[in-house]
């Protein structure tokens, strides 16, 4: 029985934590874009505006639910749960320090990719429930260009997986440090299953990799439609695309799973690309820092110290580049990331059988 | 009752209500997205028969491919299309049905017969797995299994398959490509 109470503690403690990233997520967005924009960005609630969330939150909750009269009632309050449940349920699979994962499955990266393909169900649900034409302009772009940029994020995972043969979460990140089982070699030449640090990583091990991980942040960043891939919510041309019509918490709620997912989305990019927990020190001689600096408590703060930073790249992207159109875009994605992705695969097969 | 077998029956019983909903109701759009609620059901009770990778499978290509490709089907269809298509007429049996009916009906007897006859409880190859100690655990690892089986026992329909789909990418290629101009 005490199984099922760590479940739920466990459970509980994604969902806050989530929660909490959104928020902090939504201040340090808003900070990034005043920086990059030359402005202040929110001064006014708390020490440099940091209660500003807070409010903007209490706020959502306070406001009343409005349903459109024309709306397909259960489809439409139904929505921004799919949508946000199946984000969360992602976080179910993800490794954050050694023997520290919520749900040790062997098909976890796998069961991920599957997961998170839900979400294009939701906001489809919410284009098609709220019967208004923004909306279902938004929904239909957002789903287009979800499954397309699924086929370049699928095949760049599928060449890491290649590399580390398995699709267990917990054994890739183990195999990109000193914990490895498995003797890990920098560029396919030298030995470093002592060294650890950032040789060892997966960019490390096999260099064509970091083309891979190029193409998985560039979808990685259109599967969360998030900017230069937003056209799904274009402010300027659709008002704000498949949640225009959502008021209060349930708008609170898409947030929620926007800011998830990118956390989501760049730990994944972390796991399997930039060595998960495992530290970037390496062991020099005598001086053993990956050793000392791989464990539980070094584990979380490595992983999120990375996501973070990814994170914090999503968001200077955002506010960097133009959004693309509709046209660019596919063509982006099935002219250019998906041969690139199809010639890693490629490559990394040959990589494990003649290099490793 | 074991928490697995009750697990079994909540899932079941999802699994054919919501399929009873999508065949029944006049909603099109509605009855997709309880279709969408049978899938998943169904994904669950292929993890409770440890068969974890068909139930993961089943979600990426049911409820993120096919499911989304039928909703854009409707998205791009225009509503009065749908209105035609919804209005049935409004009695549960009608000659015009009279098809279906029998084919559904004779479908069930088959089933029916497949459940009476197969006596699941004795089963020859589960029991000769069973006395060989062929049997999988919950953690073991099954893609390994799958693949080896693929590239060896199974390569001819793995490989016409594949040719299959290659023949439909390349004709829906050329369906979709722009003609030249005269």
């Amino acid at each position: 029985m005490n199984y099922y109470i760590t479940y739920f503690i466990v459970a509980v403690g994604l969902f806050s934590f989530s929660a909490f990233f959104a928020l902090f997520g939504v201040y340090a967005e808003r900070k990034i874009s005043a920086f990059i924009q030359d402005r202040l960005g929110p001064t006014e609630t708390g020490k440099f505006g940091s209660l500003q969330t807070l409010a903007d939150i209490m706020k959502m909750i306070q406001k009343e639910l409005i349903i459109p009269a024309a709306a397909d009632k259960w489809l439409f309050m139904l929505a921004p749960a799919v949508i946000f449940i199946a984000v969360y349920m992602g976080f179910a699979a993800l490794p954050w320090a050694p023997g520290l994962i919520p749900s040790k499955i062997n098909l976890g990266i796998y069961y991920i990719f599957a997961i998170i393909s839900i979400e294009t169900l939701g906001i489809l649900m919410a284009g098609w429930g709220s019967n208004n034409k923004y909306s279902i302009l938004g929904a239909m772009r957002s789903a287009a260009q979800i499954i397309s940029y699924e086929i370049p994020a699928g095949f760049a995972i599928i060449s890491v997986v290649m590399i580390a043969q398995t699709l267990d979460m917990q054994a890739i990140a183990m195999q990109q440090g000193v914990l490895s089982p498995e003797k890990i070699k920098f560029l396919g030449f030298w030995d470093v299953t002592q060294i650890g640090g950032f040789f060892s990583w997966n960019i490390f091990r096999a260099p064509h990799l970091i083309i891979a991980f190029v193409i998985y942040f560039i979808a990685s960043l259109a599967e969360s439609n998030r900017a230069p891939f937003d056209i799904p919510e274009a402010e300027s041309e659709l008002v704000a695309g498949f949640h225009t019509e959502f008021t209060g918490i349930r708008f609170a709620l898409v947030f929620l799973a926007e800011y998830s997912m990118m956390f989501l989305v760049s730990m994944i990019g972390v796991i399997l690309f930039l060595g998960a927990w495992n530290t970037p020190l390496p062991n020099i001689g005598p001086v053993h820092l990956a050793t000392w600096t791989t464990g539980m408590g070094c584990g979380i703060l490595w992983v999120t110290l990375k996501t973070l930073g990814l994170v914090a790249v999503q968001m200077w992207i955002r506010w960097t580049l133009p959004r693309f159109r509709v046209d660019q875009l596919m063509n982006l994605c099935w002219k250019v990331l998906t041969p690139l992705a199809f010639a890693c695969m490629l490559i990394s097969g040959v990589w494990r059988l003649w290099l490793m | 009752m074991s928490f697995v077998r009750v697990l079994f029956y909540f899932m079941s019983f999802i699994a054919i209500v919501s399929a009873l909903y999508a065949a029944s109701t006049k909603n099109l759009v509605r009855s997709i997205f309880v279709f969408f609620v049978t899938l998943f059901a169904l994904a669950g009770l292929y993890v409770l028969a440890l068969a974890d990778f068909v139930a993961v499978t089943q979600v990426v290509i049911y409820v993120g491919g096919i499911l989304v490709l039928i909703i854009f089907a409707f998205m791009l269809s225009g509503k009065e299309t749908l209105n035609v298509i919804q209005q049935q007429k409004g009695k549960f049996f009608s000659m015009a049905k009279l098809p279906a009916i029998l084919l559904a009906a004779l479908f069930f007897i088959v089933m029916i017969n497949v459940v009476l006859k197969a006596d699941a409880d004795n089963l020859g190859w589960v029991k000769d797995s069973i006395a060989t100690n062929n049997t999988i655990t919950p953690n073991a690892v099954m893609i390994d299994n799958i693949g080896v089986n693929l590239m060896t026992r199974y390569l001819l329909p793995f490989e016409a398959i594949s040719i299959l789909l290659l023949m439909a990418l390349v004709g829906a290629a050329h369906l979709s490509r722009k003609e030249a101009k005269i």
